[in-house]
């Protein structure tokens, strides 16, 4: 596509340095955004872009801005939450490597809209190289005192840390990362409060993901109606989706929403390997429900994915091919729901276990039909009895490919 | 104050009351594990998921505030398919203990799981062996297969004792309770853990194995052990017929009293109840030259009562002694004065206590008599027992409770009592001092009568009996409206 | 007797818990720190932290024993960390954990003898478009073949 979002992130203009950034009409959007507009107007505008929460969920990231008390004796925080553990997700990374300039512009629009002068970058620990060259580049921001007591001259002050997490993918849940910066274990909270209201250390609180600010600066600088038009009118804008799997071209690939699957999988990213045919897609990251191969003439936006009762989430698309066993799959995806649960509520501490404990004897000795039903019934026990949306996320999964794979499954299973 | 109506009846409650809470309150059980009235809620467990009318998925009752017009359904078919589903992973790692495991009879999961026909446990898989007894601390030990991760125990050290010894390590099914090495439960209030443990994981080793909770009667009581006077139930096993010696308290615990003690007690007063039943003198006798020989409370009355008109014939009624001790009730202080005081004019009266401890900022006071504030209530002036006086010109004296080794040093005590002529103790347990007296006297424990303690803060703390006297217990009212009787008989 | 965290360390730790509203919030990056210099978590660790933090030994356990990335016992030279989630199952990552046991001769969980690599599974590391992956220490690997894994192996101390 001509003049993407991510170009920079996308290796396709540039470097990383704020000398790039700059040059190439970086930090433009934040300087309109303190030097000419107010912060009301800088949230109408995100508000009227319908730019929606790029970390999975969702939610529309303006409706969340508005959620914080506009007065409040509390201070204010923003967490970016770059924790990115979705599997089949990596397009974040590219942001933080490649463009982190681009993220921090987006933090410092959404901090003034909301009236927010201490921000956190929350990377996942894993990306210790990354988190290095983040921090190199809001050094650099703070060395042209974008970040600091002065923003732009304007007395608007703005602190920005980037925090390592520590190896734990229910961190990349809202309030679990917050227990985690505050230096707890990642237990997830009861909601209500929510942490527009109740948030770090009990303060008003935005939590969003990288993508998702990464966007703000184009919604400013070229307006909210230029950016739905990129996508579609209730789910504006442009997305990184990321491709891995048996593809000939696996990678990330910035996309209008509402693009189909099948363009994505069969032209950006080449089709499939040589030998191998279709199966299924996982189309937003292990936790949305898995389509099969006839399913995939989709639009790619939240709305499209939940009439087929899957998600678009993280945009992580992972491509199953027929020489893959879908009982595998199914293996390596409740192995790691059961390694990643938190353990604080009943379900999905021992749901996850049981259903792994199923699996692996299924994948070890085989078993019956009466295995597979069971797989269903324990998943759906966990579905909506969990603190936090991760029991959902670990029994999406299993009641996919139980429902849409049931045969394979019994043939790998039901060996005599 | 908000309205709400839960399964059809209007209640009225303070606003920022939780659902659960108002339920509780109005007597309706919904399901709870992690839920403790003593915490803010902890949403862990999910057993408390209930129906709110206008909201599309069931909430916790636990952490959903009461809004006015609410309106809650707790035992609809979708709620309890709810309750099944969640017990059901409870029970999938839970080892089936029941027939050794000491909470079976007063265990929350059990009564849930029959209540809701699950057992009969769906899960097929080899479950996870964990540690069965990993000691906690010096009373208590942890078995990791039991545990439901309700964290009462974690939150009770932090919140109440704030002591924090408890914590959860690792995550996910491998989460487990635990100490740090060297850093046992050592809060002299940890007995309560034990109470907190909604199933079997943590025990008591006083209590492991001694008995089923379904032999134990609970009878309410006062504990006497110092100042507070905690509300408490005496577990006690009434015995099996063929089994002489089974009968016996085997356990306290607290009885929730807000105005005194919360849900708590010490572990003074949860454990002491085993020093004072080892001790306990049960024997009615008198010491002739060396040996105890029986004797019968007529046969003392009789002598006690010849030996004060003696006296008072005398004229040498002030060669009386009374040691008695703020241990005695209110009812027994008056009797004492009313009785005997009354009847020996120049008797010379003495209190014999235990020595102060530390008041620790929580529960136990200092003093540790029961009924300190309840003498000097009554007008007696709390002397203390004048070991010169008592030995030098007393020909009579009796000493009521279990204190008086705290007088002064063996010697001295011991050089005191042999000056005096006839000497009688009326004690309910052994103070090693019994062989230095005529009459010994089985006097009652406060579990066996009744009676009132006035506690430091000046609260009453009426109690019934909750035991059977023990062997030949001649509680102490008793005794001295027998001897007053006595004493005016001779007149 | 050297103290368990070095001056520089605690300077460094000071100066990370400047950066939060609360100091507790620094007990992550601390934790990285302390690792880094000593190579895993240890007991006298704890202590040194929970001092620092105002907190308690048991509760810089709890949290160190949460996050995977946080050891509580030394590791090999090299730490080897295999991706077993979906993508990289899919695109041959069994095979490339086989590789690994064979080649170094031990199972997962394992130091090899000389005390080089230690060889661990580890869950997704959102590098899926170059599967199958795995890091050795802080750096990431994909694309990998028994050719590749050779190289890298033999280019590390």
């Amino acid at each position: 596509m001509d003049s993407p979002t991510f170009a920079r992130a996308l290796g396709l203009a540039g470097g990383p340095s704020i000398e790039v950034y700059l040059e190439g009409g970086g930090y433009r959007a934040a300087r309109k955004a303190f030097l000419e507009m107010t912060p009301a107007a800088v949230l109408d505008e995100v508000k009227k872009a319908n730019l929606r929460g790029r970390g999975g969920a969702g939610f529309p990231a303006g409706l969340k801005w508005g959620f914080v008390p506009a007065r409040t004796d509390k201070p204010k925080y923003l967490c970016v939450n770059a924790d990115e553990g979705e599997p089949g997700t990596f397009k974040d990374r590219y942001i933080l490597g490649h463009d982190p300039h681009l993220l921090i512009e987006g933090i410092l629009i959404a901090s003034y809209a909301v009236g927010i002068h201490q921000a956190f970058v929350y990377i996942r620990g894993e990306y210790e190289r990354i988190a290095r060259r983040l921090e190199a580049a809001v050094a650099e921001a703070y060395g042209r005192k974008i970040l600091g007591p002065d923003v732009f001259g304007t007395g608007f002050a703005l602190d920005l840390a980037v925090h390592r997490g520590a190896g734990s993918y229910i961190c990349g849940e809202e309030t679990a990362l917050l227990e985690s910066l505050e230096g707890k274990r990642g237990h997830p909270r009861l909601k209500p409060p929510f942490p527009a209201a109740v948030g770090l250390f009990g303060a008003p609180t935005v939590i969003n993901n990288v993508e998702t600010l990464a966007n703000v600066p184009g919604i400013i600088l070229h307006g909210a109606d230029r950016f739905v038009g990129l996508g579609l009118p209730g789910d504006g804008g442009t997305r990184l989706f990321g491709v891995s799997g048996p593809v000939v071209r696996p990678g990330v690939y910035e996309l209008p929403i509402g693009t189909s699957l099948r363009e994505i999988i069969f032209t950006q990213a080449g089709g499939m390997l040589p030998g191998r045919k279709l199966k299924a897609v996982i189309p937003g990251g292990l936790s949305a429900p898995v389509l099969r191969a006839d399913e995939i003439d989709l639009a790619m936006s939240c709305d499209a994915l939940v009439c087929v009762e899957s998600m678009l989430g993280s945009g992580g698309i992972i491509v199953i091919d027929d020489k893959s066993s879908m009982l595998d799959v199914l293996l390596r995806a409740v192995r790691f729901y059961a390694h990643e649960s938190c353990g604080q509520c009943t379900p999905c501490r021992l749901g996850t276990q049981w259903l792994r404990k199923i699996v692996e004897r299924l994948a070890a000795e085989g078993g019956k039909p009466d295995d597979i039903d069971e797989l269903a019934r324990l998943a759906s026990g966990i579905k909506g009895r969990t603190l936090c949306p991760m029991g959902d996320a670990a029994a999406m999964p299993v009641l996919g490919i139980v429902q849409k794979f049931r045969s394979e499954l019994e043939e790998a299973v039901c060996r005599p | 104050m908000p309205t709400l109506t839960i399964d059809g009846r209007t209640l009225s409650v303070p606003g920022g009351t939780t659902v659960l809470r108002a339920a509780l309150e109005a007597g309706i059980d919904i399901p709870h594990l992690c839920f403790h009235p003593a915490f803010a809620p902890e949403g862990s467990c999910r057993l408390c998921l209930v129906e709110i009318e206008g909201l599309p998925k069931l909430e916790l009752a636990c952490s959903t505030a009461v809004r006015e017009g609410m309106k809650v359904r707790t035992e609809t078919p979708a709620v309890r398919e709810s309750r099944r589903r969640v017990l059901e992973f409870f029970l999938a790692e839970h080892p089936i203990d029941c027939p050794i495991c000491d909470k079976a009879g007063e265990c929350r999961l059990q009564d849930y799981y029959e209540e809701y026909g699950l057992t009969e446990s769906a899960f097929r898989e080899a479950k996870e062996r964990r540690p069965k007894k990993v000691a906690l601390g010096e009373k208590l030990l942890l078995d990791r297969e039991r545990c439901v991760l309700c964290t009462r125990c974690v939150r009770f050290l932090r919140e109440v004792t704030r002591t924090g010894e408890l914590g959860v390590f690792e995550r996910g099914s491998h989460s487990e309770i635990g100490i740090l090495e060297g850093r046992p439960v050592a809060t002299p209030y940890g007995g309560n853990l034990v109470d907190l443990c909604p199933v079997g994981a943590i025990t008591d080793t006083t209590f492991r194995f001694r008995t089923r909770t379904w032999f134990l009667s609970a009878r309410p009581s006062i504990c006497p052990l110092c100042a507070r006077g905690c509300s408490i139930v005496i577990d006690y096993h009434p015995g099996f017929p063929r089994r002489p010696g089974s009968a016996g308290v085997l356990r306290i615990r607290p009885r929730p009293d807000e105005a005194v003690n919360g849900f708590w007690i010490c572990d003074l007063g949860r454990y002491g109840y085993l020093d004072l039943h080892r001790r306990r003198l049960s024997r009615l006798y008198w010491n002739r030259g060396g040996a105890e020989a029986g004797m019968s409370r007529d046969k003392v009355l009789a002598l006690l009562g010849e030996k004060v008109r003696e006296l008072a014939a005398r004229g040498r009624s002030s060669r009386l002694g009374l040691i008695v001790t703020t241990d005695l009730t209110v009812e027994e202080l008056r009797a004492v004065r009313e009785g005997l005081l009354a009847r020996l004019p120049g008797a010379r009266l003495w209190f014999a206590d235990p020595p102060a401890g530390e008041d620790d900022g929580f529960l136990l006071r200092a003093e540790r008599t029961a009924n300190r504030r309840g003498a000097a209530g009554l007008g007696f002036e709390i002397a203390p027992v004048d070991l010169a006086a008592v030995g030098n010109g007393l020909d009579l004296l009796l000493v009521f409770g279990s204190h008086l080794a705290d007088a002064g040093p063996a010697e001295s005590v011991g050089q005191a009592l042999s000056a005096v002529r006839t000497k009688v103790l009326l004690s309910p347990v052994s103070t090693g001092l019994e062989s230095l007296f005529d009459f010994v006297i089985p006097a009652a424990l406060p579990s066996e009568k009744a009676g009132t303690f006035i506690n430091a803060d000046g609260l009453a703390r009426p109690f019934e009996p909750a035991l059977p006297l023990c062997g030949e217990t001649w509680p102490e009212e008793e005794f001295i409206a027998a001897l007053a009787a006595e004493i005016s008989r001779g007149r | 007797m050297s103290p368990v965290l070095s001056d520089g360390l605690r300077a460094r730790i000071e100066t990370l818990a400047a950066r939060y509203p609360r100091p507790t919030a620094a007990l992550l990056p601390a934790l990285h720190l302390v690792q880094a210099e000593k190579g895993f978590i240890g007991p006298d660790a704890e202590m040194a932290l929970a001092e620092i933090f105002g907190t308690t030994p048991l509760e810089v356990r709890e949290v160190v024993t949460f996050y995977t990335m946080f050891r509580r016992g030394p590791v090999g030279r090299h730490l080897i960390q295999v991706c077993t989630n979906v993508s990289c199952a899919l695109m041959g990552g069994e095979r490339i954990l086989d590789y690994l046991r064979r080649k170094l001769g031990v199972a997962v969980g394992e130091t090899t003898p000389d005390g080089r690599f230690t060889l661990t599974t580890v869950e997704c590391l959102g590098a899926c478009e170059t599967a199958p992956g795995l890091m050795v220490d802080f750096d990431h690997y994909g694309n990998l073949t028994e050719k590749r894994i050779d190289e890298i192996l033999e280019g590390l101390d």
